[in-house]
């Protein structure tokens, strides 16, 4: 009789770990290969969001609460700073209007409707982050309802952070561009060398050890000054050109001595988000 | 405290302790993922453990399965890892509990056990997966230790509290 039971509840915990095993292939095949996942999945994480919207605005209230108290502190000599900085902002944004009318007038000239650097914005708010070492990934508050879709990339006030790895009804994941995820789509990037070419390449690794990004696969041997701006080159999926990604820190040779590896220091603060820009490319 | 009361404010409890953990992780962000710490917070496993050790609470697998896919669905989007680690955690801290009494020492190593082996089996698991390719000293050193650190910090803060609710003493 002893062994009976002692067989059965084998049985059991066989059953139940094949039935996990099962979900896990089973969601990674949805994660990579579906535009949205399932409709239980999406259920299910619609009806989590709610609830931890309940959860997540107390919290983000009592931390804003105390933010604002340091940040009163630091208002007088952020003030001194930032007025001088404003009077140039003037002279840029009307340079930038005459740029923008002249490249309209230019687009139309060539009969170009869309190209390249065209986007629209969904502003979102950040609920809530995984609370894990190897997904580094982070829960907005905006889904397919307003037209977030998967791929799309994700921007903060600073620069790019990463993209939209799973789209719900009313939130989504992002997957942030530190992930060391093998299956995580890359971003194609490109950065100007001295002599004014064009060096392009992939965001291919996330030094955790210096919070640097590695571009890799790149295919000159071109020198790249360092503190040059890295954006995105607008090739290859859904990401449009012209996004900034960082500055070049240092550049260094690949393991083979051939193409060389070019590490880049994230203009936004991965880790400290809370307002974030999904990005859509409207050309296709 | 009596089943009945139990039955409702043990999952309640459970359910905000899961969002609680994304929620200060969101909060914390800038101090828990620094390039030499990565900490994990654990708020759920605390809940767990301490209804095991002082609650009285029925059907607590199939709760700790809920909160696994929960958490999975929700935080991960890969199903399967916590539901099926949350339930080994419920069994692994029975089966120790089994040959203690209970105290503030004893429940606070169980934790720190649980901890222990629920870091390391997910850490295997997203190595598995390929979300990972860190080696296991840096786990130790990078993600480890500030973790039992800082959950051993949410321990000593809430065994009072907690305890005292099981015991309905306030």
């Amino acid at each position: 009789m002893q062994k009976f039971f002692l067989n059965k509840r084998l049985v059991y915990i066989l059953i139940i770990l094949i039935i996990g095993f099962l979900m896990t292939s089973f969601s990674i095949a949805v994660r990579n290969n579906r535009q949205t996942p399932t409709f239980i999945q999406q259920f299910g994480n619609d009806a989590s969001g709610m609830v931890d919207r309940l959860v997540a605005y107390p919290m983000a209230g009592a931390k804003n609460t105390v933010g604002s108290f340091g940040d009163l502190l630091n208002t007088y000599k952020e003030n001194r700073q930032l007025k001088e900085q404003v009077e140039n902002i003037a002279e840029k944004d009307a340079e930038n209007q005459t740029l923008r009318k002249e490249n309209q007038q230019l687009k139309a000239q060539l009969k170009l409707s869309k190209s390249l650097t065209d986007y629209t914005k969904v502003n979102a708010y950040v609920l809530t982050r995984t609370p894990s070492t190897w997904q580094n990934q982070v829960v907005i508050n905006k889904g397919s309802l307003v037209g977030v879709t998967k791929g799309a990339a994700v921007l903060s006030r600073k620069g790019l952070v990463g993209r939209v790895a799973e789209v719900n009804k009313t939130n989504s994941k992002v997957e942030l561009i530190s992930t060391s995820n093998d299956s995580a789509n890359r971003f194609a990037v490109q950065v100007t060398s001295e002599d004014q070419t064009v060096v392009n390449g992939l965001i291919t690794d996330f030094d955790t050890n210096s919070g640097e990004l590695v571009m890799g696969q790149v295919t000159s041997k071109k020198k790249i000054k360092k503190g040059s701006k890295v954006v995105t080159s607008g090739m290859g999926g859904k990401t449009p050109k012209g996004l900034l990604i960082g500055n070049v820190e240092k550049v260094s040779d690949d393991d083979y001595g051939l193409p060389s590896k070019i590490y880049i220091k994230p203009a936004a603060d991965l880790d400290d988000l809370s307002f974030v820009t999904v990005i859509q490319r409207n050309d296709d | 405290m009596n089943l009945e009361k139990i039955s409702y404010l043990f999952p309640i409890g459970l359910i905000i302790s899961v969002f609680l953990d994304g929620s200060l992780t969101q909060m914390f962000a800038p101090h828990f993922f620094t390039n030499l710490t990565s900490v994990e917070s654990r708020l759920m496993l605390l809940w767990l453990v301490m209804a095991i050790c002082y609650g009285n609470v029925e059907r607590i697998y199939l709760w700790s399965i809920v909160a696994g896919i929960i958490y999975d669905l929700y935080y991960t989007g890969i199903l399967g890892v916590f539901t099926l680690i949350l339930p080994l955690m419920v069994y692994i801290t029975q089966e120790i509990f089994k040959y203690f009494t209970r105290s503030f020492l004893v429940v606070l190593l169980i934790y720190l056990i649980d901890i222990t082996v629920l870091t390391l089996l997910d850490y295997w698991a997203n190595s598995i997966l390929g979300f990972t390719s860190e080696p296991l000293t840096m786990l130790i050193g990078r993600t480890l230790g500030p973790t039992l650190a800082y959950n051993l910090a949410w321990f000593v803060v809430l065994f009072i509290p907690i305890s005292s609710f099981y015991r309905e003493e306030f």
